[in-house]
């Protein structure tokens, strides 16, 4: 039986911070499954990391490194190519690898940080064969950049999440014929800065409003059949037209990865997938915090790795003393808003609370406000809002001692 | 009734149906059909109509249809490859359960599979259940066989150390059971209530099957999930789950052991026979001297029986479509339920909402005739068909978990039933042939019956002393305790990495698929054998993993590994390749 104060389980940027900020004030453990630090960043070498926190633009790898450098500077006990089997309540550890076996691994909090997986084919159904040459975009980004092996050369990507996009260019790049982005909403579900940059700097055509309704090939992809959607997003049969290829990608969602949150009866949220957290980044299980994309999936390193330091800062606090909740406030999500984070506030002597919130209809010249019952406490003006942009907004001490009810909600309005 | 007979009741049906440019030929109760038809729906009406016929033992249906799809004749090897006693053609699990059967014996027997493992064609794809025999039809011989396959099931397991489970069965009637009848609801209710159940239990009776009747208020109680519509149920307990290519390889595997020899990537491409008689197979690695064969080649048993000279009935296709559901969906059934409807349609055979024995649910199989021996499509018809089947069975199911979907094809026959016979026209020729549902039950006892008509058809049968019917256990480390898992990890390492984090399948468990007797040489090989790749995430976070193993444990580079058969190449080379060929160009 091994001992620590603060077992952070995922050693990706989540990880990374969570665990350099809780060694801080204790002793800490991380446990990463693979045999790299950095979780999707060695992966992810295009740029565009870091312009937050470190105000330039920087790569994947470098991005992590930075963290992992200081990791290594560091006294946290680093457990790489080891998985977490079982954790249970009372943060007792299951984990096995190949040096040490099965560990039990006593820890007096734990930080979830696994990150999330991709959708797969199936979980959108869509039909046809099973050839070889369909691949999610992530898994295709590895096979490219890490394992060094080519995964097609006429592909269609379906889907245009940020991995998509970047993977469009990628392949354009890698001398790939990309032959349009598909999707199904007629809106881009990927930053608009990845769009201008990865597909309109590249010619890529994308293709609203459309999906892929076949695959077909025995052995390998050897085309796909798109059409259009209607309103409703179902397949205009005429619209149907085959596109040759050898590869189809996917970039279709992202879902936090809570099999282990499942295991302790964590109290989840269906709209993010993740667990419910408060503004300390703590679940519903006291001293079991939950930090980066196992939480929500969020559009930017730079603020996975801020929340990830506030679950490393209350889980060294939490061995020191446990917190009393003196309060509960809800966060909830009003008008045009599909869900917020963290989703309680329990504590509202802070210096400030960040809410991060995305809405779920595109809106020019909106208005976020927040309500306290029927007061409005905050506002804040954007020329424009968008699914696929996530928003935050900082409420401060002085906002945050006035609340009065234990309700606190967000609505997105148009100023016109 | 004789040959002239059966002739006479067959053109009747072609002239009453108006079939014109159809010729028909009866030679020992087998029905010969040349000529043309205006479409594959055609064909198949006329051949189904025939096969349903008193007294026809076979449908040969060469009839000519818009499309029909020829095929080119594979070259074979000139190559001796030296003499057997019997010759399998086919590794599914018919051919190795036969393959097993005969390695008890003083042999050689050579098994052939052109795909590159076995248990790769109709057998992967089925829903791996083990049937008590309720539904087939009194008297077939898929009926005499199911039963009695079943009851051998679970001592082969045992002996072969693969898992299986007489996990029970609901037989359902609900308020939807006789829906198509539009009779009063009254009438329908009470029939699907009182009078199905009471036909069910008298044909278990019959079959020895024990059933039992479980009343309304009992069953929602049993199976809270289930729809407020059901009438009544009737708990099977013998049903059992196995797995398809788990049993397979172990059967094959375990012929090996007694001496089989398993030849992969080789494909029958000729029969070479001698006065009516057997005398070599002919494959794309040589020809094999044999005066004995045994057609189990599942979707091509009517093309191997006509190499031979023995073409005695004709294979049409019919596929299955199966939704596999994530593990995280298991608690909303405790057993495996079928719902009954009548009438049965050709597009419904039964079916169910289904428990595995890797504690996926499933939904399936659909049914559907196709032409193409390869369509192994799952198109948007499918599953609509599968959730509209399927989801009234079970409220609020979360059909969100759907992980995977994929079809198989059966091989049937226009008869419908089994065709395990010797050759009316080529001596030493066996037919193992027309296995569908319940054909995976069947194969030990299919296996049994093959080896007593080869005895009829004169081969000599001496038993060996050593025949040792056990397999080894393969490590499975999910399903150790942490004790175990320790002291398993302090003596290989390789034990203690995962590297397939949704089923949690280790490094040393990957090894040990690609060095095990049939080795696993591709992705889909080694995802049968570990379940790497099976879970929820599908192989997105395993696959760069495996394919690395394999890599290492094999001489294969990287850039050439194989999702399963050759051309099913993974990537297209080395990253950059394709720059280098433009860099080339200029």
């Amino acid at each position: 039986m091994m001992k620590t104060d603060v077992t952070v389980i995922g050693g990706g940027p989540a990880g990374l911070a969570a665990a350099l900020k809780a060694a801080e004030k204790a002793d800490v453990m991380l446990l990463e499954r693979n045999k790299e630090l950095g979780g999707i960043l060695p992966q992810c070498i295009h740029d565009g990391f870091g312009n937050f926190i470190f105000k330039k633009m920087l790569t994947g790898p470098e991005y992590a490194q930075h963290y992992i450098d200081k990791i290594k500077k560091s006294n946290i006990k680093v457990k790489t190519e080891t998985t977490v089997l079982e954790i249970d309540t009372n943060k007792n550890i299951i984990a096995t690898n190949s040096i040490d076996g099965i560990m039990e691994i006593q820890a007096e909090s734990i930080i979830l940080a696994m990150g999330c997986r991709e959708r797969t084919r199936s979980q959108i159904l869509v039909p046809g064969t099973r050839p070889a040459g369909i691949y999610t975009a992530g898994t295709a980004q590895r096979l490219i950049n890490i394992d060094g092996v080519m995964p097609g050369e006429k592909i269609v990507i379906l889907g245009s999440g940020d991995v998509g996009l970047i993977m469009a260019r990628r392949f354009t790049l890698e001398g790939a014929k990309v032959e349009g982005v598909y999707e199904i909403m007629p809106r881009p579900s990927g930053l608009t800065r990845n769009v201008v940059q990865c597909l309109d700097d590249y010619g890529i055509p994308l293709h609203l409003s459309h999906t892929v309704t076949s695959i077909k090939g025995k052995k390998r992809v050897e085309g796909v059949t798109v059409t259009k959607v209607d309103e409703s997003m179902k397949p205009v049969k005429e619209t149907e037209m085959f596109i040759p290829c050898d590869c189809l990608i996917l970039a279709v969602g992202l879902i936090p990865e809570n099999e282990l949150s499942k295991q302790i009866n964590i109290i989840m949220d269906e709209r993010t997938k993740g667990a419910t957290v408060n503004e300390r980044m703590e679940t519903s299980v006291p001293g079991i915090f939950a930090c980066g994309n196992v939480v929500h999936v969020y559009d930017l390193v730079d603020d996975v790795t801020i929340t990830a330091e506030i679950a490393g800062k209350n889980a060294a606090q939490y061995v020191k003393e446990k917190p009393e909740t003196t309060e509960e406030i809800q966060v909830v999500a009003g008008d045009n808003i599909g869900y917020v984070v963290p989703q309680i506030i329990n504590n509202r002597d802070l210096d400030s609370v960040t809410l991060y919130f995305r809405v779920q209809r595109e809106k020019k010249d909106a208005s976020i406000v927040v309500l306290d019952g029927k007061k409005q406490v905050f506002e804040k003006k954007e020329r424009i809002v968008k699914p696929p942009e996530m928003i935050k907004i900082t409420l401060s001490k002085k906002t945050l001692t006035a609340l009065t009810k234990n309700e606190l909600r967000i609505d997105v309005r148009c100023r016109k | 009734m004789n040959d002239k007979g059966i002739r006479k009741n067959i053109e009747k049906i072609i002239l009453k149906k108006k079939f014109e440019n159809v010729a028909v030929k009866v030679e020992n109760k087998v029905v010969y059909l040349t000529g043309k038809v205006n479409s594959y729906d055609a064909f198949l009406d006329l051949g189904l109509r025939i096969g349903k016929k008193k007294n026809v033992e076979g449908v040969v249906n060469n009839l000519e249809y818009p499309n029909k799809e020829r095929k080119e004749k594979k070259k074979g090897s000139a190559s001796k490859i030296g003499k057997a006693d019997v010759v399998i053609v086919g590794g599914g699990v018919i051919g190795s359960s036969i393959a097993r059967e005969l390695s008890k014996y003083k042999l050689r027997v050579i098994l052939v599979e052109k795909a590159s493992d076995v248990a790769c064609g109709t057998t992967k794809a089925n829903n791996a259940m083990v049937h008590t025999g309720i539904g087939e039809n009194m008297g077939t011989l898929k009926q005499k066989l199911c039963v009695k396959g079943q009851q051998m099931f679970e001592k082969i397991s045992d002996e072969l150390n693969v898992p299986y489970k007489q996990n029970g069965m609901w037989i359902i009637t609900t308020k939807d059971s006789l829906a198509k009848m539009k009779l009063p609801s009254f009438i329908s209710d009470f029939i699907a209530k009182r009078i199905i159940p009471m036909i069910v239990l008298r044909r278990g009776k019959k079959l020895g099957i024990t059933m039992n009747l479980t009343k309304r208020r009992e069953l929602l109680k049993r199976e809270p999930n289930i729809t407020k519509k059901v009438l009544a149920g009737i708990y099977s307990p013998t049903y059992g789950i196995t797995c398809p290519y788990l049993f397979t390889i172990a059967l094959a595997e375990n012929a090996m052991e007694n001496g089989v020899e398993v030849m992969l990537n080789t494909e029958v491409v000729d029969i070479v026979t001698k006065e009516s008689k057997v005398e070599s197979v002919v494959t794309t690695k040589g020809i094999i001297d044999a005066n004995f064969v045994i057609n189990a080649a599942g979707l091509y048993t009517d093309e191997i029986a006509g190499m031979a000279g023995a073409r005695e009935y004709t294979i049409h296709p019919k596929k299955g479509a199966t939704l596999i559901f994530d593990k995280k969906a298991n608690e909303y059934i405790n057993h495996s339920m079928s719902m009954l409807r009548f009438p049965r349609t050709k597009h419904y055979k039964g079916g169910g909402a289904m428990t595995t024995i890797d504690g996926n649910i499933q939904w399936g199989p659909t049914i559907s005739e196709t032409p193409d021996k390869e369509d192994t499509t799952v198109t948007t018809e499918d599953i609509e068909k599968m959730f509209e089947s399927y989801s009234p069975l079970l409220e609020d199911f979360p059909e969100k978990l759907v992980i995977t979907y994929f079809s198989g094809l059966r091989a049937c026959t226009f008869t419908e039933d089994f065709i395990i016979k010797s050759s009316k026209k080529i001596k030493g020729f066996v037919h193992a042939a027309g296995i569908q549902s319940p054909g995976l039950t069947a194969a030990p006892a299919i296996a049994e019956m093959t080896i007593s008509l080869l005895k009829n058809e004169g081969l000599k049968l001496e038993a060996k002393n050593n025949f040792d019917p056990y397999n080894k256990k393969k490590i499975v480390t999910r399903d150790l305790s942490n004790e175990e898992k320790k002291k398993l990890i302090e003596k290989n390492p390789q034990y203690g990495e995962i590297v397939c984090r949704c089923e949690q399948v280790t490094k040393g468990e990957v090894v040990d698929a690609i060095h095990s007797k049939i080795p696993a040489l591709s992705i889909d090989a080694i995802k049968r054998r570990t379940r790497a790749g099976m879970g929820r995430c599908q192989g997105g976070f395993c696959l760069p993993n495996i394919v690395k193993i394999l890599a290492q444990e094999t001489d294969i580079p990287i850039e050439k590994i194989l999702k399963n058969e050759g051309g099913s190449d993974l990537f297209i080379g080395r990253a950059k390749c394709l720059l280098e060929d433009k860099y080339d160009e200029n």
